[in-house]
């Protein structure tokens, strides 16, 4: 009888210890989704894979004016009032890569899941 | 019953060790906005929030003192005022800037702020290009000799602004490195606008992997570095430039001519321990060129590693990043 407890304590252990690991690496599938962020705080999150037609987001801050145009499966800043405009030069959100930055408006638009390759990158 | 009993105590043990294991894996992120970009910070361990926290903080606080946006920033103060007594930080950081000045011989140059501003390459402020004479003008005021340094005291001649832009990030991530040692932390990765420095080796061990832009597409990648304790720097003249009448200009000036650099290169990667080193060296070596890097190189490879993409899409590397360094595009061992 002790030696069968004890199987089953163990045997409830690894079950406990599988369900930890499965819960923590288990991968969501959230490849398509997009976030827009304002001043480190997240404005909307998007899954551009359930977008039909075409929407408009306006964001206001303090030193300029962005719209952002969602349509399936793309995202772009469409247009900006700041004078360098690199948000709307950069063009339509890629995966792999940089995000989608309005620097004057602390405006950051990327995908939420882009942990594919490598940790960080640099670029000039 | 007493099964029962056992099965609870086991529970309660079981759960205690998911939790320790857990924090020895716990992760904390912050993305922000300072030194006109923006930063992430990633930290393992149980106390990285409060780490990445006080590392965040204090590359604001270096910030406030260094950019050249700010009108109360101490460099703001020095370059309407001419002459200020300096913090420990802004004088350390005018130090090492001078010191990057002498090892690439002017190729780094704080003092090309004149320049950089009537191209327009600051927020608020259209891109134009400017006509000769304003450039000959700018010119007149850039070169180190037009900063005066004793003890604390720090004066500029007349019409002698200074951006450590080229070198701030650098010196900050290397500040908030320190600050997150301190903290405990063993695992970490800051990635200052491109600017990338790495603390340890990643959580289970192996290096950090960082990509190196393709400089003709930014969703693509020209090869990868696998690093630990150590600082990248990327510098190019394709993320921030202008078009005018069909010809791109791009922001880093070559304080010899007053324009754009064009040495010959669309990308310098600089790999080195010192943050600061790699920061300025990676805008240098772009100014310099091809040829003139590798003998600089070659002179001071204990100091740094580097990444060159030539204008005709040749990539060379330098000898040390043999083991380190992947591509899928063909490259060239630099021989010293």
């Amino acid at each position: 009888m002790k030696n069968r407890s004890w199987i089953i304590i163990f045997l409830f252990v690894i079950l406990l210890c599988a369900g930890c690991w499965l819960y923590i690496t288990y991968p969501d599938s959230r490849e398509e989704v997009v976030g827009i962020y304002q001043n480190g705080e997240l404005v909307e999150k998007i899954d551009l894979s359930c977008v039909t037609g075409q929407k408009k987001i306006t964001l206001t801050g303090k030193n300029c004016k962005n719209t952002i145009l969602v349509s399936a499966g793309n995202i772009e800043m469409e247009s900006a009032d700041c004078p360098d405009r690199l948000c709307v030069k950069h063009g339509p959100l890629e995966r792999g890569g940089t995000p989608i930055v309005c620097l004057p408006n602390k405006v950051v638009i990327k995908f939420e899941d882009d942990s594919g390759g490598a940790d960080a990158r640099t670029g000039g | 019953m007493r099964l029962l009993q056992k099965c609870c105590v086991l529970f309660l043990l079981a759960a205690a060790l998911c939790c320790s294991a857990c924090d020895l894996d716990s992760r904390y992120d912050s993305e922000f906005f300072a030194m006109d970009t923006v930063m992430t910070i990633t930290a393992y361990g149980s106390k990285s929030e409060d780490a990445v926290k006080s590392a965040e903080n204090e590359i604001n606080r270096l910030d406030a003192l260094f950019s050249v946006q700010n009108e109360d920033s101490e460099i703001c103060k020095l370059n309407r005022s001419k002459s200020i007594t300096a913090s420990p930080d802004t004088l350390a950081l005018l130090k090492r800037a001078n010191e990057v000045y002498t090892l690439t011989d002017g190729a780094f140059d704080i003092t090309a702020e004149p320049i950089t501003r009537i191209w327009g390459f600051y927020s608020g402020i259209e891109n134009r290009v400017p006509s000769p004479q304003e450039i000959a003008g700018a010119l007149k005021s850039v070169g180190a000799e037009h900063i005066k340094i004793s003890g604390r005291s720090v004066a500029l001649d007349k019409n002698t602004s200074v951006d450590l832009g080229g070198i701030a990030k650098g010196y900050s991530a290397a500040a908030a490195a320190q600050i997150l040692r301190e903290e405990g932390i063993d695992s970490a990765l800051l990635s200052l606008g491109g600017n990338v420095r790495v603390i340890g080796s990643k959580p289970d061990g192996s290096d950090w992997n960082v990509a190196i832009t393709d400089p003709d597409d930014n969703t693509k990648e020209i090869g990868t570095l696998a690093i630990s304790n150590a600082a990248v720097v990327t510098s190019g003249g394709y993320q921030r430039c202008f078009e005018e009448n069909g010809k791109i200009y791009h922001h880093i000036m070559d304080p010899d001519t007053g324009y754009p650099a064009s040495g010959g290169l669309k990308s310098v990667t600089v790999i080195s321990r010192d943050d600061a080193l790699a920061d300025g060296l990676s805008t240098a070596l772009f100014v310099m060129g091809f040829e003139k890097a590798r003998s600089l190189y070659s002179e001071n490879s204990a100091l740094f590693e580097g990444v060159f993409i030539t204008d005709e899409d040749d990539i060379y590397i330098t000898p040390n990043l043999k083991d380190i360094f992947s591509s899928q595009h063909n490259y060239e061992v630099i021989e010293i």
